[in-house]
């Protein structure tokens, strides 16, 4: 015989049973969802046209998005070219020379802190911090620069590239170290031919996972490098991105525009979508490497 | 063949031999002395860059909001008054008659004002919503994708979808929120609402609004336009599921196997161990959540997308409202005036301020738990 | 079939194929005496050599175990974990009231076995079964067999003491509260018996608010036995319940085990021989997944039928 004590338990985890599996469905179809629909009306609106042509200036037949991907591109590789190796340096000095350890604690710390800044924030930053002191300085009335944008992105992105590289350089084994000093090797030595390549794959992965996410980012330009309807190489320029530029069509009034718009997110999630799965397959090999060796 | 013991037994022999290739550079081991105060130097200094990151973040945000600091004081923080412009409008007295003076009217001028009230309402109460909607979600989808998923072998598929979902730019889940929710809101879903409950006395409050014109208090109906406080909240929702889920999943599988084993073996039911783990888990899935609170009150391309932008407080979820971040992405553009910018960047203080001490709290929380469970 | 993973087995065994010009005196040697190095030669444990060919030779059961009166009936049981077979046809009946015990060396199967009784082993993937195990009769593996009620009739400690991040009171009377039991009175004179019985009452009846991570390893494993047998159940299992702990709290839990044993039936893991010897009323022998002998403790420690047994239960293989 069951007691209703125990009919109840038991009706009460069959009913979580499938309200949690209901939970993992719905995000998942929620994806779907978002991602279906920008798919099917992007592709729609994506044509060769789109990535080779640049803006016309006429509301009906706008043209493409070549200044913008080209403007994303340059911006990332900008952003990533300060980021990238600050970032690892930084990582590497809080992982290796953990012997300063109030030094490392606390950068440590802010590191964490500056990774949980609001993009916004970053974006407001860089304007008070670049945009103005140039326009003062040229004279000019207002400087918004690809520079800018780039500095912008380049604060987001070191702190992520630090903490990733630290993570990754904490699980090489203390052995590979102690190896390699015990043979006479020099520090430097020792973290450029073991500790670094004993974890590039994590921090291959860190690295490309922020280059996503500055790639994804509208807030940080939005006062520093404005956008701009022109094909433009030079920074020192207003400067177009995907995401200004999407942000721009979208909450334009112009529906051939909007049509725009999709279409310029489908190729910015596509550029993700490939940049995800890659540090997936990068993560899974160096695993392998690591472990099966 | 053998599992376990010889993976552990293996690194140290290839460390030795990636040793050996470190000390055949030993002709030039001078070089690699001044290479040591080159890569110290270098480290250094990239880590010093951190540090004066933060400085230069609160050091020029201070700097410039001061102005607007010195006006307003820690008032800012209740006032809720917006006026970017100075206003003239005719004066009126007590009764709310238009005082007429030598037959003119008399008009007196408002200075401009600022207060952060209405955008910290927005936030909070945003935020709120989306914690709200996203917590019983994640913490849901978390505990399939630990102890379901694995079964059916779809453990890696779905985490490879939630991290994606974690990818996605915020400006695609705006686009979509505008172009999406938002008319299918106005054109479905506030209708409904209106037809079902808006004749209901007590939720009245929901779609009508009281606003004072020409002196006069009149009450009158939202118009629900899916622009408003609540889709804002619903894309914040949806934008902080895959943090908090992925959060929490890798702080239920923490838990160890011996507590589920323990609550199992005394006839316990399915729910009543996860239960088990939520509990052991607690103080990292309360940082998973703080985590999504800190994205949550930062998000900013989105919301201001979609939450309708208007400085008000308003009890109404079917109301326009604006967040901290929104009024910046919508204002800061245009804010030529030095006190509006200074006020901005007031609450763009704020707003640092804000996150950062949730993100601490949050980092705090998930990390000490990572340090204090066994085997890590 | 490839060989079973073994690893802690220390002595090499002689491929059949080198020749045996080295090892040909020692077998002319006595087995007394000669210690751990004789280990495998082949030819001296027969039984043992089958078991590494891959046979399942018929093990020796005592009549004195099989003619107790049973409770628990373990009959060719086998399982797999995905392609690898953990246990292979075991056939173990257990005395009711009785404290038995499994001994072998690790990765024996014996755990497997214990966590088959209150089938835990549902858990992990790819397991699969077949054989069949029966509480009083009833085939656990039924179909349609409730689980949760099973292992609410089994208590089960396991190797390294699990309690739950909650006081200790709430620790002991978990079994009862899952079970809808709210009446302050119930739950309060259940912990202290629970207590009581694991011989903590008095050491913890002032603390029962305090968290129970707080208490020491001993004390840990002893208020997971209260907690497993707040519900009186059939059978206890004990998983090595002493392999995480020190010499005297090792001592304290082998006394409770004995004095629990009068009142419920024991069924005990160990790696520790001498544990064994000490605490149970009957012993069973296994070896990579295969019974090798069963019968009542002193008769396995004192008059062994097979060499195999007389030298693991004396220190000289394994």
């Amino acid at each position: 015989m069951r007691s209703i004590a125990e009919i109840r338990r038991r009706s009460i985890s069959t009913m979580m049973f499938v309200l949690c599996a209901a939970g993992a469905a719905l995000i998942v179809s929620l994806l779907l969802l978002v991602s279906g629909y920008l798919v099917w009306i992007g592709i729609s609106s994506l044509s060769w046209e789109f990535l080779t042509a640049v803006p016309t200036g006429d509301v009906s037949n706008p043209g493409g998005m070549r200044h913008a991907i080209d403007g994303t591109i340059i911006l990332v590789a900008l952003a990533s070219a300060v980021g990238v190796p600050v970032g690892v340096l930084a990582g590497v000095y809080l992982s290796e020379y953990s012997s300063e350890h109030v030094a490392t604690g606390t950068l440590r710390f802010v590191a964490d802190v500056l990774t949980g800044v609001p993009s916004i924030v970053v974006g407001i930053l860089g304007y008070e911090l670049v945009v103005v002191p140039v326009s003062r300085m040229t004279q000019s009335a207002v400087s918004f620069s690809g520079y800018a944008g780039a500095a912008a992105l380049a604060f987001i992105m070191i702190p992520i590239v630090a903490r990733t590289t630290e993570e990754m350089l904490r699980l090489v084994p203390r052995t590979y170290r102690e190896g390699s000093l015990a043979l006479g090797a020099t520090r430097a030595q020792t973290i450029f031919r073991v500790v670094l390549p004993g974890a590039f794959g994590g921090i291959a992965t860190g690295v490309m996972l922020a280059m996503g996410r500055i790639a994804g980012e509208t807030a940080p330009l939005l006062f520093t490098a404005l956008g701009s309807r022109l094909l433009t190489h030079n920074p020192a320029e207003p400067f177009p991105s995907l995401t200004l530029q999407i942000y721009t069509y979208a909450t334009g009034p112009y529906p051939e525009q909007k049509r725009l718009a999709w279409a310029g997110l489908l190729v910015l999630l596509a550029l993700l979508f490939v940049v995800n799965l890659s540090i997936r397959i990068v993560a899974s090999r160096h695993a392998r490497t690591r472990v099966g060796a | 063949m053998t599992t376990g013991s010889a993976t552990t037994v293996m690194p140290p022999t290839s460390g030795t031999s990636r040793g050996s290739k470190g000390s055949g550079a030993s002709s030039v081991q001078g070089g690699w002395r001044l290479g040591d105060a080159v890569l110290g130097l270098a480290c250094r200094g990239s880590a010093a860059l951190l540090a004066l990151m933060l400085i230069a973040l609160i050091g020029v945000l201070l700097h410039s909001a001061w102005p607007a600091i010195k006006q307003f004081g820690p008032g800012f923080l209740v006032s809720s008054e917006w006026r970017a412009n100075e206003i003239e409008r005719p004066l009126r007295d007590a009764a709310g008659a238009v005082v007429i003076r030598d037959g003119e009217v008399v008009t007196e001028t408002l200075a401009p004002a600022f207060g952060a009230l209405p955008v910290i309402w927005g936030t909070a109460v945003s935020s709120l919503i989306a914690l709200v909607v996203a917590v019983p979600i994640s913490l849901g989808a978390a505990i399939f994708l630990v102890r379901v998923a694995p079964k059916l072998r779809i453990a890696g598929a779905a985490s490879f979808l939630i991290e994606f979902l974690a990818a996605v730019p915020s400006l695609a889940f705006g686009v979509w929120a505008l172009f999406v929710l938002a008319p299918f809101f106005q054109e479905h879903i506030g209708p409904w609402l209106l037809r079902t409950f808006g004749e209901v006395h007590a939720l009245r409050w929901m779609f009508y609004e009281k606003v004072t014109v020409a002196g006069r208090t009149i009450e009158r109906p939202i118009a629900l336009t899916g622009r408003d406080l609540l889709s804002g909240s619903l894309i914040l929702a949806i934008m902080i599921l895959p943090i908090i889920t992925s959060v929490s999943r890798d702080v239920l599988r923490t838990v160890p196997r011996a507590q589920i084993e323990g609550t199992l073996a005394l006839g316990a039911t399915w729910w009543q161990s996860c239960m088990a783990m939520l509990r052991y888990g607690r103080s990292g899935l309360l940082g998973a959540i703080m985590l999504g609170l800190a994205r949550a009150a930062g998000e900013t391309m989105a919301v201001t997308m979609v939450i309708g932008n208007n400085n008000q407080i308003s009890p109404s979820p079917f109301a326009p409202a604006q967040t901290m971040a929104s009024v910046l992405a919508n204002e800061f553009g245009e804010a030529t005036e030095g006190l509006h910018r200074a006020a901005l960047l007031y609450i763009a203080l704020i707003l640092l301020a804000m996150s950062l001490v949730f993100n601490v709290i949050a980092r705090r929380l998930v990390v000490g738990r990572a340090a204090r469970s066994p085997g890590s | 079939m490839p060989a079973t993973p073994f690893m802690t087995q220390p002595p090499a065994i002689p491929k059949p194929s080198e020749p045996p010009l080295v090892e040909m005196p020692a077998r002319k040697r006595p087995v007394v005496g000669i210690g751990g190095a004789g280990g495998g030669q082949s030819g001296q444990y027969p039984i043992i050599e089958a078991i590494k060919r891959g046979e399942t030779p018929e093990p020796r059961r005592h009549e004195s175990v099989m003619s107790a009166k049973h409770i628990l009936d373990i009959q060719n049981f086998q399982l797999w974990y995905g392609h690898s077979k953990a246990l292979h046809g075991v056939t173990l009946p257990i005395a009711d009231g009785k404290i038995t015990s499994i001994i072998g060396p690790s990765g024996c199967g014996k755990s497997t076995l214990l966590r088959s009784v209150n089938r835990l082993n549902d858990l992990v993937d790819g397991v699969r079964t077949a054989g069949s195990i029966s509480l009083k009769g009833e085939d656990i593996y039924a179909r349609g067999v409730d689980v949760i009620s099973l292992r609410k009739r089994l208590g089960m400690v396991f190797q390294k003491p699990n309690p739950f991040p909650m006081s200790i009171f709430e620790n002991v009377v978990y079994a009862l509260r899952i079970s809808g039991e709210r009446k302050r009175r119930v739950l309060e004179e259940a912990c202290e018996k629970a207590l009581r019985q694991a011989a903590l009452w008095d050491e913890v009846k002032d603390r029962l608010k305090s968290s129970a991570m707080g208490l020491s390893g001993g004390q840990q494993q002893r208020l997971c036995i209260a907690r497993s047998i707040v519900c009186e159940p059939e059978v206890l299992l004990l998983d090595e319940p002493c392999s995480a702990l020190d010499p005297i709290a090792t001592l304290r839990i082998e006394e409770l085990i004995l004095e629990i044993g009068q009142r419920y039936t024991v069924l005990i893991v160990t790696h520790n021989m001498q544990q064994a010897a000490r605490v149970s009323d009957y012993t069973a022998f296994m070896y990579l997944g295969r019974l090798v002998e069963y019968g009542r403790t002193a008769d396995i420690f004192q008059l062994p039928r097979l060499r195999e047994t007389e030298d693991y239960v004396t220190g000289r293989f394994g």
